[in-house]
């Protein structure tokens, strides 16, 4: 894939969104959709990349990158997670005093929770390649309430589950 | 060595010599330090970076601290490296800013490219696909938690119809009626001017 148009599309998708995952949908539709580049076991494994190391939630998108188009993809992806931060300097600069205006506010919040609705439905394709049986989804159901109810960091799922499946993977 | 000294001290709220000496390079590793060995994305990050630029070295004010935050929480894309843009011009303007986005995102972005070159080599190996099983179940846990986060500080008496539709409303114009996410957010947007939460 040209790398202009993969560091244009996944720019579309960073820079559409208020927070490391909302880009999700966009991701999905343009590379797993539309163009099939990408599979949804892959994009769950970005996912799961993205939140193994350390780094911004939206880090995943380096990993599209790289699975798209290798080395030179995940650059590409570099560059669209990175971009959109620079339009913080003007925004400081000149428009700082309105980010408290009230309809601003309001939009911004309501953008959020559109994206929310989003997230949920992207999840839904990524469970039906990744949840097979009672103990995946008992994973998920675990991973959910670790992530609702404790303050502890991610690294611990990522750990957790993957001793499970190895476990599972070694007793057959 | 670029010092805090005069430039600063006016908007740093803290006596002089209680300021520690400002350089880029300090400035670098910190923000190098802080962003690549803090786990569970921007929030977390944002929490200790407030304790080390405005607790412990008064290179910020709380208040210049909480616009760049409001601010990043409303520029697209990642907050955490808005944030980092936004400190890094408020202390040293356009080579704090660059400075500070790439040593926030390169040493994580390697670190991925290696975990997802980790993941392809290892998709062939039975007992290693099982463990990666085991995490990918979790992504799909982690994304549904991620969904109930975002909404959770917005679920308050007053504003709850308006979360329900707006959160059922993204659901559904995608899942349902497969509207492209930017249209279901620019909608979503437009929403939000016309129906304000009551806190606002």
């Amino acid at each position: 894939m040209n790398l202009i148009l993969l560091y244009l599309l996944l720019l579309k998708a960073t820079a559409t969104s208020f927070s490391g995952l909302t880009s999700l949908p966009v991701v999905r539709n343009d590379f797993v959709v539309h163009r099939q580049l990408l599979t949804d076991r892959q994009l769950n494994a970005a996912v799961v990349a993205g939140r193994t190391v350390p780094g911004p939630n939206g880090l995943y998108v380096v990993s599209v990158g790289y699975f798209i188009a290798g080395i030179p993809g995940a650059c590409a992806g570099w560059l669209a997670l990175i971009s959109p931060a620079f339009v913080m300097i003007p925004l400081l600069r000149y428009v700082g005093a309105r980010a408290e205006r009230p309809e601003i506010r309001s939009a911004i919040q309501a953008l959020t929770l559109a994206a929310a609705g989003l997230i949920a439905s992207a999840t839904i394709p990524l469970a039906r390649d990744a949840l097979h049986g009672p103990l995946s989804i008992a994973i998920a159901a675990g991973s959910f309430l670790f992530m609702v109810f404790t303050e502890r960091d991610t690294l611990w799922i990522i750990g957790g589950s993957a001793l499970i499946g190895l476990l599972a993977g070694l007793l057959g | 060595m670029q010092h805090v000294k005069g430039r600063y001290t006016e908007t740093s709220g803290m006596p002089e010599d209680t300021i520690a000496p400002f350089s880029l390079g300090r400035f670098t590793l910190l923000i190098l330090r802080v962003a690549n060995l803090t786990f569970g994305g921007g929030d977390p990050t944002m929490a200790v970076l407030f304790r080390e630029l405005v607790v412990s070295r008064g290179w910020l004010t709380r208040e210049r601290y909480g616009l760049i935050y409001s601010l990043a929480r409303a520029t697209p894309g990642t907050n955490i490296l808005a944030f980092c843009a936004g400190a890094g011009w408020q202390v040293a303007r356009w080579h704090g800013a660059l400075v500070a986005v790439l040593a926030a995102s390169i040493p994580c972005a390697a670190a991925i490219v290696w975990f997802t070159y980790a993941y392809t080599l290892w998709r062939s190996n039975p007992l290693a696909m099982s463990a990666i099983g085991g995490t990918l179940a979790a992504a799909v846990g982690m994304m549904f938690a991620a969904t109930f986060q975002l909404c959770r500080p917005r679920w308050k008496p007053g504003n709850r119809l308006r979360a329900a539709v707006l959160v059922a409303g993204g659901f559904g114009l995608s899942f349902g009626l497969h509207m492209p996410p930017i249209e279901v957010l620019g909608l979503g947007a437009l929403v939000g001017l016309v129906w304000r939460p009551s806190e606002t």
